[in-house]
């Protein structure tokens, strides 16, 4: 249930900055992953790490932005469906190129994945609208959205466990028969939906949102580096982990920082008194 | 790839049956949580999602029994879905009876629905033991019985689309396989609770319930979203044993 009901978000970076940054970000860290096939080494992982928290700022952006209207469902249902067109999408479009059937190169997986996210998002939008009849304005553009970043979150951590996006050499055998998957999947949904969830109320800000963005995104980031410690080598694992856990302690104290400046006042009020301070 | 139109029924079926079995679950959302209306009190995609992953564990795990053992007929798929179903059922309405110990005990209202007078399988009298300005509290008999059935639908129908990708996959064994066909089933259980809770729109009690009016437009949502997800996810499946 949205606090704030009925109008569109406003304020802070416009919505084409923020799509440019996720879309660019994000696939460009996931293809970064593939310096590793070039020197032979496992350390570029972090890459898609990174990608991926691009990607979950604009999902939050996304969320952030339809959310603003009321769904009347919670917050957190968006971000659940935004992985679950996601997690098909991304695994058809990694898988399609290495089946042989169409004569596609390896290479373009990510940006088929994404193409196809794009479009089931763009199915589930207009039935929202036309069919449910949600009449919310932005209803099918959000969706692409938060169905892209959800793809883009999903390759993204599921590369930087494994190292390469490669679905039958790597993602198959280290992501999805590990079950790593489940932690991507549902990990990724939080990332996405949680931001907006944490801040939404009349004085929600889009910085503030997007501070936790990227500091949940770190977070997962470490996760996923934890899980490749079983995959790829240690050194590998552990800076994915160094990282994330740079990005989360800086944007922590950002949103920190930014929550004491904008609320009227912070007050401490201790543990809970003793049975011998209340008599 | 072979798009085998059978699979793709059978996966959309799947899809339709949790689009369905959402709307039997009562759902108080946000004011449920302050016992300000009837249900339990979290999210349609959180109760749906918990009662259909426990059903698609339940199933997994008597696939994974019967699938090893030897031969997989009819029978045993039908054994497989029940198995589903039932594990469902369970997560629900233990749910529920320990939501309702909280609202009964904790809260201290009595459970009671604000949508009927007179609750259609006790004949109890509702409307005066309804506070004022609320749209009840509890899970009363009516919705507690709809909770179940709609747990048997949401659970037969992910049990389905599991049971389906896996006799594409057919490697019971391979954990590629068991993992791709258990997260498949998971995003378009996702996708189509979520379309259903569109529908709704915040709370409902159970078939009871106006809103329950609604289906056939999720029934049209959810069998065109289980489509789409049907003809991505059958070519995975085959490609992959």
């Amino acid at each position: 249930m949205s606090a704030v009901e009925g109008g569109p978000a406003s304020g802070g970076l416009p919505p084409n900055t923020i799509i440019a940054i996720g879309v660019i970000g994000g696939l460009a860290g996931i293809y970064l992953t593939m310096l590793n096939q070039t020197f032979n080494t496992t350390i570029f992982s972090v890459m898609g790490g990174i990608g991926s928290i691009f990607a979950v700022v604009w999902g939050a952006d996304a969320v952030r932005r339809v959310c603003s209207y009321g769904l009347g469902t919670g917050v957190p249902s968006i971000g659940m469906v935004a992985l679950g067109m996601g997690v098909v999408a991304a695994i058809f479009g990694l898988i399609l190129p290495e089946t042989g059937i169409l004569p596609i190169p390896a290479i373009l997986g990510p940006v088929i994945s994404f193409i196809v996210a794009a479009l089931i998002g763009l199915v589930i939008g207009l039935l929202s609208n036309k069919i449910l009849n949600m009449n919310i304005p932005i209803m099918e553009k959000s969706m692409i959205e938060i169905a892209g970043a959800g793809c883009l979150v999903m390759m993204g951590l599921s590369a930087s466990i494994a190292g390469s996006f490669a679905f039958n050499d790597a993602i198959l055998p280290s992501v999805v028969s590990t079950g790593y998957i489940a932690i991507v999947f549902i990990g990724g949904a939080m990332t996405i939906l949680h931001p907006f969830n944490a801040n939404l109320g009349p004085d929600e800000s889009q910085y503030r949102t997007l501070y936790v963005a990227v500091e949940k995104a770190a977070l997962i980031m470490v996760i996923a580096g934890f899980a490749s410690l079983t995959v790829i080598d240690a050194v590998s694992a552990a800076l994915t982990m160094l990282v994330g856990l740079l990005i989360f302690l800086v944007y922590f104290n950002k949103f920190m920082k930014s929550v004491h400046r904008e609320a009227y006042k912070v007050v401490g009020t201790g543990l809970l008194p003793s049975a011998e301070e209340l008599e | 790839m072979i798009i085998d139109p059978i699979s793709i029924a059978l996966i959309t079926l799947g899809g339709v049956l949790i689009g369905v079995g959402v709307h039997f679950i009562p759902v108080g959302g946000a004011p449920a949580a302050m016992a300000q209306a009837t249900g339990v009190g979290t999210g349609t995609v959180q109760l749906a999602a918990g009662a259909g992953l426990t059903g698609l564990i339940s199933a997994g795990f008597m696939y994974n029994f019967l699938a090893t053992a030897g031969t997989f007929g009819t029978s045993e798929f039908i054994l497989v879905l029940a198995s589903g179903a039932v594990g469902a059922m369970i997560m629900i309405t233990v749910t529920m009876f320990i939501g309702q110990l909280v609202y009964v005990y904790c809260v201290g209202v009595p459970p009671v629905s604000a949508k009927v007078d007179k609750d259609p399988i006790t004949g109890d009298r509702q409307d005066i033991y309804v506070s004022q300005g609320t749209e009840g509290h509890g899970v009363p008999t009516v919705s507690f019985v709809s909770g179940t059935i709609g747990a048997l639908f949401g659970g037969m129908g992910g049990s389905l689309i599991y049971v389906q990708l896996m006799q594409i996959g057919n490697d019971p064994s391979n954990s590629a396989v068991v993992a791709l066909a258990g997260i498949f089933a998971t995003g378009v259980f996702y996708v189509n609770s979520v379309l259903a809770s569109y529908n709704i729109g915040g709370t409902i009690e159970g078939f009871h319930d106006p809103k329950f009016k609604r289906v056939p437009k999720a029934i049209i949502a959810c069998l065109v979203a289980s489509l789409l997800c049907a003809f991505i996810a059958v070519p995975i499946m085959g490609g992959v044993s």
